[in-house]
């Protein structure tokens, strides 16, 4: 069942649609960026944005600060939102079932289809990010080193190691938001539903986050720690935050994938 | 094959199965007729395992259902309320992806099981055009493949001539037809009493939720006990058998005799003309009929 | 399995994931039997110990701010999140983390280094005596030995154990004994063992929440590495010097003027011998800085905007919390006298006047820059 999902989302044009507009703002900042050479004043923009003009290696990193708040769990929440009510709505979802594939079975294809979504995504924006941050921006390359945000210095194979585990980090921090669309998609039939109510979700988050009557609830909320891969280039590494979104994310992923299996084994499929 | 007990389901208040005793046995094509809302739908879906019974046990292949779903099922094919598939792929495509997803079923044998399945139901020359290039009908063939993929004991079929032309409805028949000759029980849902008249050996009828009959066709079109005569000799006829012609018009008549052979031999020794003879059968729109209507009275009266 | 049943799983491993932490973090840990004077000498005690860890302070007051005292300004009014090494007094590093960068300080003996990541600059200034709060100064130990100085061990009490970055640690409750304060209490949390403050809340005469809190999250006493405290210059980066450090030292340094001995019945502390006069000790403390007209005018303007000042003869007055603000007027002379501190307010305007008083003379010695 794993692999039929991933070999119906490999072939589903939209999911290359939504990867190539997912490309589309990174590439444009790029763009912008070497063409009037003006970047963003210290202490605003998304991370390492204003580093980017002298240090073309950082742009896969800016790329994911980019898209990482908005457009990202956007396009998760539409794709997980997709995964269980998109078959209700095309009345698939009853010919799976009774090929048979059992309802616990058809959820864990589903998330391992939205998690590879997920990975495909962060690692075409990062390697596209790669190839316009070199070409286009700054190419800084005669130190071999790029400056950490605590002002030491770190050489490339110390970047890449942490660009990798900036990478990982950003895609677990959208296995929550999959695990909340996925949920959502198997509460109604219609895909939009699902994408919408996860996006609500994470807005409010974003929302009470700035809010400080509700700091008492910043733990909890989750988009609190998305962020955080910034910890990974202090130096030494602020472990606290990203250990903290790690666990938070996993937490999210566990009660979310319990409450779509609650709610999906016993629901009586009437599409 | 397939026996339920008192099942039933709630949808909130409303009740749209009510203690339903189905028993479906080896061999039948089993006409479930019903109007639409009847709960037809629901009872084929909680057959299937994809609505949960309120109450009432569900046994199909005699093992009980949803609970043995994993060993049922994969004996069963199913047309529920039309068909249905992936727009993005082609027909072939997405009977390999139905045929991938249960764990049965040899790799290596895929292909020739998808093109068997495809021939069976006329697509055999089909190309590679993504399903949303379907017509209707096509669709409806490419449904009846799917569920044909696995060689299955039992067919549950609901609506399969929907969006057929007569000559794809002939074709769908005579495939039915010889599936059933192979051995293959079929539960065939439909609201056309037509289509159950002509193929199926015994009838289901459900009305608002309850079954009101479950009897075999022939059983249902026994002989009403009278005998259908069409002569030009009408008033001859009515003086030989005064008292037992129940309706007459201008060249028929309806007389109170079971035995039409004797009848016929006493029109001829009178020298009365006949063009047409037969013993008067029940029809299954009338049995329907008036079954319905009685079930609608009983809940009425309750 | 029934749907309810499943549901009901759910919700109980949710209720656990949820309420576990929540359990553990109420449940009160285990009280020590330190006394409130013992436990403030071994606050005092833990001067030289060495720490690391993770610090969060929360500052409640809106204070107005012109440019050069916008860090104060978000010091005090704000949230700030900071990483501590302490060798010792003369090696330390403190990162005030940002969301998307950071701002370092790096000390030595010679003087601190501000790394800012987002200017891709390093500055390198002397440590002077007098000079605006920094983030150095809200870390719980410092704030303690502050707030601590010249405190009359009869003033203070104990209060409930508190469990801090994961220590069980007994609390003390400090009073400041004079009248001029605007400070009802500060209370001070310390691990038991090394007496390093781990938390100190800072509570104003009239309120019930704290002003401001700094704490620890995450803390250990083992002695960073040297190395970790040590700033080298980034390739690449610009690296400035500067002779002052900011606003109060440049007034310290150029300004003429000396402020009186007392003011409003507070002593001036021995290390203010120019022209920043600070006054008081401990909890209670005022500090008068002498600003020119170019510093002082925009800061006027943005004290007369905010809701609450008060125009009195001396000037314009102003409660943030415990913080009293007053800038004086001169007639004739820009500029004026900034007076801040934990002082109410009727005590800084007697400061303001015995000031004006004494500015005159100076006016007529030294005359106008």
């Amino acid at each position: 069942m794993i692999g039929v999902e991933l070999h119906k989302m490999v072939r589903d044009r939209r999911t290359w649609v939504t990867i190539g507009l997912l490309d589309a703002l990174p590439t444009l900042v790029a763009i912008l960026l070497a063409v009037t050479d003006l970047g963003p004043r210290p202490g605003t923009g998304p991370a390492f944005l204003s580093a980017v003009l002298a240090d073309g290696k950082l742009f896969p990193l800016a790329a994911i600060a980019i898209v990482l708040p908005l457009f990202m769990p956007a396009a998760v929440a539409v794709v997980a939102g997709d995964a269980i009510a998109g078959e209700a709505q095309s009345g698939t979802l009853r010919y799976v079932l009774v090929r048979p594939v059992g309802r616990t079975r058809l959820l864990v294809a589903k998330l391992v289809s939205v998690v590879s979504f997920v990975l495909l995504a962060v690692l075409v924006v990062a390697a596209t990010a790669y190839i316009t941050g070199s070409l286009l921006l700054g190419n800084q390359s005669i130190a071999a080193t790029t400056t950490s945000v605590s002002g030491t210095a770190l050489s490339t194979q110390e970047l890449a190691g942490r660009t990798g585990l900036a990478l990982v980090y950003a895609i677990l921090s959208m296995l929550g938001v999959a695990a909340i669309a996925l949920f959502l998609s198997t509460v109604t039939e219609s895909p939009l539903a699902a994408a919408l109510g996860t996006l609500a979700v994470l807005i409010a988050s974003t929302l009470l986050l700035t809010l400080d009557a509700a700091t008492s609830l910043h733990p909890y909320l989750p988009t609190r720690y998305w962020l955080s891969f910034v910890d990974l280039f202090r130096d030494p590494i602020l472990w606290r935050n990203v250990g903290r979104g790690a666990g938070l994310q996993a937490a999210y992923v566990a009660v979310f994938l319990a409450a779509a299996w609650a709610n999906f084994t016993t629901k009586d499929v009437t599409d | 094959m397939i026996k339920t007990q008192g099942l039933t389901k709630r949808f909130g208040r409303i009740v749209a199965v009510d203690k339903l005793d189905l028993d479906v046995r080896e061999g039948d094509i089993y006409g479930f007729l019903g109007a639409n809302g009847s709960g037809k739908t629901t009872t084929v879906r909680m057959l299937l395992g994809l609505v949960l019974a309120t109450s009432g046990d569900i046994r199909v292949l005699d093992q009980p259902m949803p609970r043995s779903s994993r060993s049922v099922l994969p004996h069963v094919g199913a047309l529920v309320e039309g068909p249905a598939a992936y727009r993005h792929l082609s027909g072939r495509a997405n009977l390999a992806a139905f045929d991938a997803m249960a764990a049965d079923g040899r790799r290596a044998d895929r292909l020739r099981r998808v093109d068997a399945a495809l021939e069976q139901v006329g697509l055999g020359a089909v190309d590679n055009r993504p399903l949303r290039a379907y017509s209707l009908g096509m669709r409806q063939r490419l449904g009846i493949a799917g569920a044909l993929l696995r060689k299955p004991r039992l067919l549950v079929l609901d609506e399969p001539t929907n969006g057929l032309d007569p000559q794809g409805i002939r074709e769908i028949r005579d495939l039915l037809l010889s599936l059933h000759a192979a051995g293959t029980t079929i539960f065939l849902s439909s609201h056309l009493l037509a289509e159950v008249e002509q193929l199926c050996t015994r009838v289901g009828v459900l009305a608002q939720g309850t079954l009101v009959i479950q009897q075999d066709l022939d059983t249902l079109q026994r002989p009403t006990g009278r005998t259908f005569v069409r002569t030009p000799d009408v008033a001859q006829v009515r003086s030989l058998l005064d008292g037992q012609v129940e309706v007459h018009d201008d060249d028929s008549l309806l007389i109170r005799v079971s035995d039409a052979a004797e009848l016929n031999a006493r029109l001829v020794e009178a020298g009365v003309r006949v063009h047409e003879l037969s013993p008067e059968r029940h029809t299954l729109e009338d049995v329907v009929l008036a079954a319905t209507e009685a079930g609608n009275g009983r809940r009425a009266d309750s | 399995m029934t749907p309810g049943r499943r549901w009901s799983c759910v919700v109980l491993a949710l209720a656990l994931l949820i309420g576990l932490p929540l359990i553990m973090r109420a449940l009160p840990p285990r009280d020590s039997a330190i006394g409130a004077s013992a436990l403030l000498d071994r606050i005092d005690a833990s001067r030289d110990s060495s720490y690391s860890g993770y610090v969060e302070t929360l500052g409640t007051l809106q204070l107005p701010v012109t440019d050069r005292f916008v860090d104060v300004g978000e010091l005090f009014g704000e949230r700030t999140r900071m990483r501590v090494w302490w060798r010792d007094e003369n090696a330390w590093r403190v990162d005030k983390i940002l969301a998307t960068g950071e701002v370092d300080l790096f000390h030595d003996g010679g003087g601190t280094t501000e790394w800012s990541y987002e200017q891709d600059r390093g500055k390198r200034t002397r440590d002077p005596d007098i000079r605006l709060p920094r983030t150095a100064d809200l870390l719980p130990p410092e704030l303690a030995r502050r707030l601590i100085q010249e405190v009359s061990r009869d003033a203070v009490e104990r209060i409930r154990v508190r469990r801090v970055a994961g220590v069980a640690a007994p609390g003390v409750r400090v009073r400041p004994g004079a009248a001029q304060s605007s400070i009802d209490h500060v209370d001070i949390w310390a691990d038991p063992t090394s007496g390093l403050a781990l938390r100190v809340d800072v509570i104003a005469k009239g309120d019930k929440t704290a002003a401001l809190t700094s704490k620890f999250m995450t803390v250990s006493t083992e002695t960073p590495d040297a190395e970790t405290t040590i700033f080298r210059r980034p390739p690449g980066a610009e690296f400035v010097y500067d002779d002052t450090l900011d606003i109060a030292d440049a007034a310290n340094q150029y300004a003429p003027f000396r402020p009186p001995g007392s003011l409003a019945g507070l002593k001036r502390s021995p290390s203010a011998q120019r022209a920043v006069g600070i006054y008081g000790s401990g909890v209670t403390k005022l500090v008068a800085i002498p600003l020119w007209n170019k510093a002082a005018e925009p800061l006027r303007e943005q004290l007369e905007a905010t809701p609450g000042v008060q125009s009195v003869a001396e000037g314009d007055v102003l409660r943030v919390g415990p913080l009293g603000v007053l800038l004086t007027r001169i007639e004739g002379y820009g500029g004026g006298w900034l007076l801040t501190g934990t002082v109410t307010k009727s005590t800084l305007v007697r400061a303001a006047r015995k000031l004006d008083a004494r500015l005159a003379q100076y006016v007529v010695t030294v005359g106008p820059r």
